[in-house]
């Protein structure tokens, strides 16, 4: 086993391994969502979970990691601790990650069968020979060398910086993708340039102006001053200012005639200016592990060194230390910190990158990505139609029905075909019944963010069984679905939560649950003949925020039910013999998450263009806003509320 | 010898709490299940990392621990079977338990890891909010009962149980222990929903083998606690003593641990929120009421 | 047993506790070593490798409740001692600490309105 430690399998190691192999812990990759929507029940077959890679054994990947996340999850291999596997369900190549130590089918059975074999070689080969250690690119860091107080400056040997003289300090990166972006912090000290820094007065300065800090730590000496807590950037003019005093500017370099400190260049302050960048670059000190404590104290740093001839140490007050520091609504200036909130974050919809910005536990800034790197939606110039259609089914784990009822009617409506009514009513059916799953899906991770362990655990369970259930067992299933919507909503202290959370602004191009929880009508369904007969009608809301939204959905699902019972029976989309028409379709489908709509060219039989729009680009474009100013959990919960897929971003 | 006897019914009594925790999540009874994750705990890596606060790092679990055997030191399980019957018990007990802040802030800051340190805050604040409501029903347990010693607390209740001489007393420390045992839903600190994993996160291998006994020992301790306070300690017809103490704490912990999952994590705003403007009135209230009634009520 | 006695007891608790868990790591040492590997000390972030230290300035925004309670926590050092005497001193105790816990709640009230019992955004 590639993952075991090193040792050899002797009496308590013997007893020990018996024990991790009876005691597994995976972290799923990408996400429960994936892995319940592929009809996995992990819980079920004694795997337990766990939230983060540190307290996990295992590394369960389901399905084929798209590329923008083997990159992620190679840094989760990495840290988990050892002795460490990897489960793979019809994951194909793990690239950057190590060979899989157990394989298994996407089906529970498969799943069964891969854990038996994993326990068996956990037993046998966690402590071992077979140990080799994991390396990859995304994991490496180089050191680099940089000026302090020009940032621009970075050269990949030591030396002296061209520009002012001062001696290169080194700065773990990552590679290969260096961070010179992030302007280091000035270290605007003018003192530091020309005089050895000592770090006996670093430490006493530090410790006479917070009280807390500890001083025994100052072990780095070049940064024996610390400068402003903002970025700042080198520019051509040729004014000089005293750090400590920047009234007092002059065009020739200088000494402050306040107090005397050398005078530095003015840079410009831009926009890291209200930024707590400083982290960044102190933290790359690696090998000055105490140092990076003080890398949040830089905002008052400016007086340090002060034990140079000629210079004595300035009094700061409190407005000058936090001048430039962000500002939180109160009006207290803190320290923001940058944290990922990472693709494989438990509760949100695996593959969705977010980092927020941090002042203390409230959200200053949002930022969300998809981790799934962007897909070609035609792999060839001409596809033919059911590789298409499995094409576009591919592109979203979380909800192919939905997509391939699109790009069924999309080439049914090009062809110029017209299936039967009890057809269409049955593929609509199974749309719905997507729409179910979807929806207890959702519910299920929004079980696993808020703690409702027993939401978690039912909805995922009637989700498995109501996926691929005909339409005499979804009605064997709905007593139980309405029971679980009932007793959610009696949940106390549910709608207390998440009342008012989650709030937007009004856009035009939302869709979908989200939208018609603020009250929008808008549905693809209510322009569809198939769905009239069915008896549909809008569903909406008011409010807006979370608690509308997840109103919206149990309703749905009411409402869904009602839908599939009504259409009697359930067919998946597919089409009849094109044969070799030519012609352009179009068609759009509300997905679980809001409306599809899809564009494309037949020519000859051959779909040769295509264009796709998703609801989710409108739904992450709403993230920013409503993240910031809010507590953590809540922020949590309103990303949550608003069931993005990430998968369907790519395109 | 009584404190090794003691001792032995503490870490039975751990035991028992996890299964009766995993049970709880899981939703399964698997008897053998904590020793197995404790053995398997034992052989996986402990991971350091980097840039570390390592005091604070090790010392986290540790104070915790301590901490939480400390307050159970003072738990009597029969007349005569307690480690240290101390004059001022109940509030030694509340003294140790304020180091399980201490304990969980040096866990969060140790690592120098973000969901860790958020954590650590937040259970800052969840200790104010908690810590008022802890130490007033005790109050007005020590009021009826003349004493701050634990088994005169327990004596005291033998014409009638604290929860019904003071039920409000009784729900409002109940809830607070439950805050400062982080049980969901006050579970801030380790939010698998917001923080994946929180404080505990980064503990591995060994060290969070320590970390989940210092918990398990610190439920038992809470648990202990509200049994003496509110639920007559060894007291009750027919069964020995020990035996009425040993059912009652396991029953008090089984439903601390299980009776909050049925309810979402309740935001750290709202907690203190209810805490101050509901909970201290209330406990001044049972203050005022208990007075009224022990000066009345001869029992 | 005297007070003395007592509190050692406790110390020697303390000390066993901390010796027990001492052992388990020399356990855990004699299993085997932690191993070294690039990116595994980095605390973990979902899947995102974050070197940056958070030992910052950290907004906590309950300083109103904090502040309160520092009034609170004083009063209650109060409270102990006279619980243990309440009975004893009657009608005499409950007016003397009714007067004092009277002031601390309109305390409450006040710093209430004010706005102190709040999210300190």
């Amino acid at each position: 086993m590639i993952g075991a430690r090193s040792g050899a399998l002797t009496g308590l190691r013997r007893l020990v391994a018996n024990a991790l192999a009876r005691d597994l812990r995976g972290f799923v990759v990408p996400g429960m969502d994936v892995a319940w929507a592929n009809g996995l029940d992990l819980a079920g077959t004694g795997l337990h979970l766990a939230t983060t890679p540190r307290h996990a054994s295992v590394l369960v990947i389901i399905g084929p990691l798209p590329a923008g996340l083997a990159d992620a999850a190679s840094v989760a291999h990495a840290q988990m601790p050892r002795p460490r596997a990897i489960l793979a369900l019809e994951a194909g190549d793990l690239a950057p990650l190590p060979a899989a130590d157990a394989t298994g089918a996407l089906t529970q059975a498969g799943l069964v069968a891969a854990l038996a074999d994993l326990r068996r070689t956990i037993a046998n080969g966690a402590f071992g020979s077979g140990a080799r250690e994991y390396s990859a690119p995304a994991l490496e860091t180089r050191i680099e060398y940089t000026c302090p107080m020009h940032p621009e400056v970075v050269s990949d040997q030591p030396g002296n910086c061209p520009k002012c003289g001062m001696t290169l300090v080194p700065r773990e990166t990552a590679a290969p993708l260096s961070h010179a972006g992030h302007a280091m912090p000035d270290m605007s000290d003018g003192v530091t340039a020309e005089t050895p820094p000592d770090p006996v007065a670093a430490t006493h300065q530090h410790g006479a102006h917070h009280p807390s800090g500890d001083t025994k730590t100052m072990v780095e000496d070049t940064h024996a001053g610390h400068g402003h807590d903002h970025a700042k950037q080198t520019d051509a003019s040729a004014q000089y200012t005293c750090p400590m005093h920047p009234e007092v500017t002059s065009d020739q370099p200088g000494s402050c005639r306040k107090c005397g400190m050398f005078l530095v260049p003015v840079e410009d302050k831009d926009a890291h200016a209200g930024h707590g960048h400083t982290q960044t670059d102190h933290s790359a000190l690696g090998s000055h592990s105490d140092h990076s404590a003080h890398g949040g104290h830089s905002g008052h740093g400016a007086h340090g060194g002060a034990e140079v001839a000629g210079i004595e140490a300035h009094f700061m007050s409190m407005v000058d230390l936090t001048r430039d520091m962000p500002a939180s609504a109160d009006g207290l200036k803190m320290e923001w910190i940058d944290v990922p909130f990472g693709p494989f974050f438990p509760g949100l919809p695996g593959g969705l990158e977010l980092e927020l910005t941090l002042d203390g536990d409230a959200v200053a800034a949002a930022k969300a990505e998809s981790g799934v790197s962007a897909v070609n939606l035609l792999r060839e110039a001409a596809t033919s139609p059911e590789a298409f259609i499995d094409q576009l089914a591919a592109l979203s784990p979380l909800s192919p029905v939905a997509y391939r009822e699109l790009a069924c009617r999309a080439l049914e409506q090009a062809a110029g075909q017209n299936p039967a009514s009890d057809t269409a009513s049955a593929r609509a059916a199974a749309v719905e019944r997507e729409r179910i799953a979807s929806h207890l899906n959702w519910l299920a991770g929004f079980g696993t963010q808020s703690g409702l362990h027993w939401l978690e655990r039912r909805a995922a369970g009637l989700q498995l069984e109501l996926r691929h259930a005909d339409a005499r067992g979804i009605a064997a299933l709905t007593p139980r679905t309405t029971a679980l919507l009932r007793r959610l909503h009696r949940t106390p202290l549910l709608h207390d939560k998440l009342n008012g959370n989650g709030k937007h602004a009004d856009g035009d191009a939302l869709s979908g649950p989200v939208a018609r929880a603020a009250g929008s009508t808008s549905d693809a369904r209510s322009d569809n003949p198939v769905y009239g007969a069915l008896g549909f009608g809008v569903l909406t809301g008011t409010g807006g925020d979370a608690r509308a939204r997840l109103t919206q959905r149990t309703g749905e699902i009411a409402q869904s039910l009602g839908l599939i019972a009504r259409a009697g029976q359930i067919a998946m989309p597919e089409v009849q013999n094109i044969g070799s028409v030519s012609g352009k379709g179009e068609a759009i489908v509300e997905t679980p998450r809001g409306a599809a709509q899809l564009r494309l060219t037949l020519t000859g039989g051959k779909v040769t263009q295509a264009e796709i729009s998703t609801p989710t680009a409108a739904l992450v474009a709403l993230i920013g806003a409503m993240a910031r100013g809010r507590e953590l959990g809540d922020a949590m919960t309103a990303i949550g509320s608003l069931d993005i897929s990430p998968w369907e971003l790519t395109a | 010898m009584t404190v090794l006897v003691v001792l032995l019914a503490l870490a039975a009594g751990a035991y028992l709490i996890a299964i009766l925790e995993s049970w709880a999540v899981h939703g399964r009874l698997e008897p053998a299940r904590p020793a197995i994750s404790a053995l398997a705990l034992l052989g996986r890596e402990s991971v350091l990392a980097r840039t570390p606060d390592r005091l604070f790092f090790e010392a986290g679990p540790i104070l915790l621990l301590v901490a939480g055997l400390l307050a159970a030191a003072v738990i009597p399980l029969a007349p005569g079977l307690i480690v240290t019957d101390l004059a001022t018990g109940a509030l030694f007990l509340n003294a140790a338990l304020a180091y399980v802040l201490v304990a969980l802030i040096m866990a969060g800051w140790g690592p120098n890891g973000a969901y860790g340190m958020i954590g650590g805050w937040r259970f800052l604040g969840q200790f104010i909010a908690y810590a008022m409501l802890i130490v007033m029903p005790i109050t007005a347990v020590a009021m009826r009962a003349e004493s701050l010693s634990t088994v005169t607390i327990v004596q005291s209740q033998a014409a009638l149980w604290n929860i019904a001489y003071q039920p409000l007393g009784f729900v409002l420390f109940v809830v607070a222990a439950m805050g400062l045992a982080w049980l969901p839903p006050l579970d801030l600190p380790t939010a698998p929903g917001d923080l994946a994993g929180g404080v505990e996160a980064e503990y591995t291998g060994v060290r969070l083998a320590v970390l989940r006994l210092a918990r398990m020992v610190l439920i038992l301790a809470l648990a202990g606690a509200t049994v003496t306070f509110y639920l007559g300690g060894w007291l009750g017809p027919w069964l020995p003593a020990p035996v009425w103490s040993a059912l009652k704490i396991l029953i008090v912990a089984g439903l601390m641990v299980s009776a909050g999952r049925l309810v979402p994590r309740v935001r750290e705003a709202r907690y203190l929120e209810l805490s101050w403007k509901l909970g201290i009135p209330l406990a001044l209230a049972n203050i005022f009421i208990v007075g009224v009634i022990a000066l009345v009520v001869p029992i | 047993m005297t007070a003395l006695a007592q509190y050692a007891i406790l110390l020697g608790l303390t000390l066993g506790a901390v010796g027990f868990v001492f052992s388990l790591y020399a356990l855990a040492r004699a299993i085997g070593r932690s191993r070294e590997e690039p990116g595994k000390d980095v605390p973990a972030t979902a899947g995102t490798l974050s070197r940056d230290p958070v030992w910052v300035r950290y907004h906590a925004k309950y300083y109103g409740y904090a502040l309160l309670f520092l009034a609170f926590d004083m009063e209650m050092a109060f409270m102990y001692p006279w619980a243990v005497v309440y009975r004893e001193e009657g009608l005499v105790a409950l007016l003397d600490m009714g007067v004092f816990l009277a002031i601390l709640f309109l305390g409450l009230l006040y710093g209430w309105s004010q706005g102190a019992l709040r999210r300190q955004e």
